[in-house]
């Protein structure tokens, strides 16, 4: 297969992914803004932990003066100048599928093109909230017919081995920002209020998909220690870091038929560093002091296996 | 449905004089007739979706960058009968032979310049003529045309002639097969009274014509890998080129993804390297290779030319195809025919004008108003003039264009489109058509029956391109004996 056939997979994945994920996060909040009162630095400060999930916040803040719940909506989905905005996001992945049609599946082209020619007739500036609302889960919709068709039709070949790679890791990235978002998030209100903020972490659960999950697992208490372990190394929970990782790795082994070569060595090391890392920390509590750390170092690490992920490839 | 239709000089493939339906068009009628009003509409509209759909498009270009289009289809087939296509066969194989041996010719030994049948200065100061690049190539069965695009239409008296020869990259293969699909799917009551030629196995005779340009020095002659050069994306015919490539089987590629090496052509793969033998492009000549052509094509492959050259690496089809597909060297084909087959045309040309000679400017000036002129560079209906639709204003541009570059513009008379009806916003009216034949060679030359019958949807107008609002329609090519059951 081509490089650049293959990079192109790997990124409708990512693309698609990151879109969907954004549409939760974002619809999330909006629903949670709804239940909590909406003023004061409080909430001000819960959207900009929005923006720091699905975007960059000081690039949001270089257009718009001050944190605003429609504006920033309207930032994370449809703001051209963001590049992980929801309809850029699309319109790549649509992008990266055009360029490989002859490999994927005619559905899951299809599936896109739709999606775009519906949003070409649309103007999105006179949207109201409740219209951005049905976008939001509109975009998780499409997300799950794509992965159907993915799972449906593709043959288990090198085509879906990369889409599977770039989907596992866009998502093992996503859950590392939102745990490093929420604990940074609570650490700041705990050194004012001196409470836990277990509201956040019951958000990071939402913004992940998993919070039916965990309840069904956990008793109905939200121990920021047991959220963190059940995100980071919960196996069973298909966004939990080590679930991805260990996707990754199964798939990557796949896509070498078992062997490690002397080109993917050091793609394997990457991997088997970060699985070391989850070993250490995950028959012990982490204190919430060691947490920042050892995010940071994790999506750190996450960006280098992309990128030897990349260079192993060829990918341009 | 043809109750106003209107007649008119101009030939109608399905009605005859006095609003009689031809023979062959008979039993497609009866068919027809039985469909009502809104089930038409229906149809019309799930056809036109479905193309959008599926993302058939090609694009516009404008000063904002380009915009997706689909070509707009028309459910009211061209029919054409059996002995009437065996005609058209056997006159696209004898016309492509011909071209093909002058393009040998002329990057070669240039006999037939030598003798004098074509002027010398034609083809040596052509712009698409690249003799140093092209010149002297050891081809596979030196052949130069893999796939030609041969534009025919018919005048007054219904007699077929061609209109223009397509040897660099004729773009609309796709739609020939789209068309029939969605015909298929939204009329299937046509398709079981009808006994058409069908369009299957016609991508084993593409494949197998490409995989027989297997270079010299191919490490595997037998097994050769053959790849889809394209533009990328953008390119207005993009979709031509990922079902080319889909229904081959073959990889599809950008000039990215080549890498020439010790004068050897790879693609890079995930897993590295990987030899390539034939290159069926879909990129101009001029952006093929910036050492040897534009050194600013960011499309192409640098060192591809002397991989070629070194008869490692085959490209299809032929660069310098261009120089015998101009406009101006058109009116030389007839001659080439003789020339080279010693034998007469058989499907004619259309008659064509050089400005550059005094007397026929001076004659084609003072009768602009009923002649069609043409860039003989230009094509997709750009930099063109129909004398008869234009406004003194855009005469006037045109005769100062003339007068300052003649050589530049051919003009041949206003003729001689037929028409056939098409449905569109709801009803029945006549519509300008013609018909790109496809040819496939190395070899031996191998016709598409049928074609792309490309359609001016605009009333009255003349211009079939898709880029000017042009439209397809499925082609029928009827079987032997077939019509004696209509």
């Amino acid at each position: 297969m081509l490089s650049r056939v293959a990079s192109n997979l790997f990124w409708i994945a990512r693309n698609v992914e990151r879109a969907e994920s954004s549409a939760r996060v974002l619809k999330t909040r909006l629903i949670n803004a709804l239940e909590t009162s909406e003023a004061g630095p409080l909430a001000e400060g819960d959207w900009e932990m929005i923006l720091d999930i699905c975007a960059v916040s000081s690039e949001y803040y270089d257009i718009h003066p001050v944190c605003e719940a429609e504006k920033i909506a309207r930032y994370i989905c449809f703001d051209r100048t963001n590049i992980n905005s929801i309809i850029n996001c699309m319109e790549n992945a649509r992008n990266n599928a055009r360029s490989v049609r002859e490999v994927i599946p005619e559905d899951l082209w299809e599936i896109l093109n739709e999606h775009h020619l519906s949003m070409q007739n649309e103007n999105v500036d006179t949207w109201s909230m409740q219209r951005i609302h049905e976008y939001l889960r509109d975009i998780q919709k499409l997300s799950f017919s794509l992965q159907g068709v993915i799972e449906a039709s593709m043959l288990r070949e090198e085509a879906y081995n990369f889409i599977k790679v770039g989907k596992w890791m866009e998502r093992g990235e996503k859950t590392a920002r939102v745990l490093n978002v929420v604990s940074e998030k609570t650490k700041e209100l705990k050194l004012q209020t001196e409470t836990d903020h277990y509201y956040y972490w019951l958000s990071a659960l939402q913004f992940l998909n998993g919070y039916d999950a965990y309840l069904k697992r956990f008793p109905p208490k939200m121990e920021p220690a047991q959220v963190i372990s059940f995100l980071i190394s919960y196996e069973q929970f298909p966004r939990s870091i080590e679930y991805c990782m260990e996707h990754v790795r199964e798939t990557v082994m796949k896509l070498e038929s078992g062997q490690v070569s002397h080109y993917s060595e050091e793609l394997f090391d990457a991997m088997d560093r970060v699985t070391q890392e989850f070993m250490k920390i995950k028959f012990r509590k982490l204190g919430m002091d060691e947490i920042g750390p050892f995010l940071d170092k994790f999506q750190n690490d996450c960006n280098r296996i992309s990128s030897i992920f990349a260079r192993t490839y060829y990918f341009v | 449905m043809l109750k106003n239709y209107p007649s008119s000089s101009f030939y109608d493939e399905m009605v005859a004089e006095s609003s009689k339906v031809r023979p062959h068009y008979e039993k497609f009628y009866r068919i027809l007739q039985k469909l009502a009003d809104d089930e038409l509409l229906e149809k019309h509209e799930t056809a036109q979706l479905s193309f959008l759909r599926q993302g058939i498009t090609f694009t516009v270009y404008h000063e904002d960058g380009g915009t997706e289009r689909t070509m707009p289809f028309d459910f009211i087939p061209i029919i054409i009968p059996a002995e009437d296509w065996e005609k058209i066969e056997t006159g696209i194989k004898q016309r492509v032979k011909a071209l093909n041996y002058f393009l040998e010719d002329i990057y070669n030994e240039k006999k037939i310049l030598k003798d004098g049948v074509v002027p010398r200065d034609l083809i040596e100061n052509n712009q698409y003529y690249y003799e140093q690049q092209a010149g002297g190539l050891n081809l596979p069965h030196r052949n130069h045309i893999y796939l030609a695009g041969i534009d025919l239409i018919r005048d007054g008296n219904g007699v077929y002639r061609v209109l223009e020869d397509n040897l660099r990259n004729p773009s609309g293969l796709s739609y020939v097969f789209q068309n029939r699909f969605v015909m298929r799917k939204v009329f299937p009551e046509f398709f079981l009274e009808h006994d058409i030629r069908t369009l299957e196995h016609q991508f084993s005779h593409l494949y197998q014509a490409l995989l027989n340009h297997v270079p010299a020095n191919s490490l595997s002659p037998d097994n050769p890998t053959a790849v889809l050069l394209t533009p990328g994306m953008y390119n207005s015919a993009y979709y031509d080129h990922v079902f080319l490539a889909q229904q081959m089987g073959i990889e599809m590629v950008e000039g990215q993804d080549l890498l020439v090496k010790n004068d050897i052509v790879y693609m890079k793969t995930m897993r590295g390297l990987q030899r390539v033998d034939i290159i069926y492009r879909r990129i101009d000549d001029d952006f093929l290779d910036p050492e040897e052509f534009r050194d600013d094509s960011a499309l192409g492959v640098p060192g591809l030319m002397e991989a070629c050259r070194k008869d490692n690496a085959v490209v299809v089809n032929g660069v310098g195809n261009g120089v015998a597909d101009d406009k101006a060297v058109y009116a030389y084909v007839p001659e080439m025919i003789r020339y080279y087959l010693g034998e007469d045309p058989l499907i004619p040309n259309v008659d064509t004008y050089f400005l550059s000679d005094k007397a026929s400017r001076e004659d084609v000036l003072s009768r602009l108003e009923e002649l069609v002129v043409k860039n003989v560079g230009a094509s997709g209906g750009y930099d063109m003039l129909i004398g008869p639709q234009s406004t003194p204003e855009q005469i006037e541009i045109f005769k100062e264009k003339i007068l300052e570059n003649p050589a530049q513009y051919i003009a041949q008379p206003t003729i001689q489109l037929s028409r056939a009806p098409a449905f569109q916003q709801e009803r029945f009216y006549p519509c300008h058509v013609d018909l790109r034949v496809f040819a496939v060679g190395c070899d031996h030359i191998h016709v598409l029956p049928g074609g792309l019958s490309r359609v001016a949807l605009k009333e009255g107008s003349l211009v079939v391109n898709s880029s000017q609002g042009g439209g397809g329609k499925d082609t029928w090519v009827l079987r032997e004996g077939a019509e004696n059951n209509a």
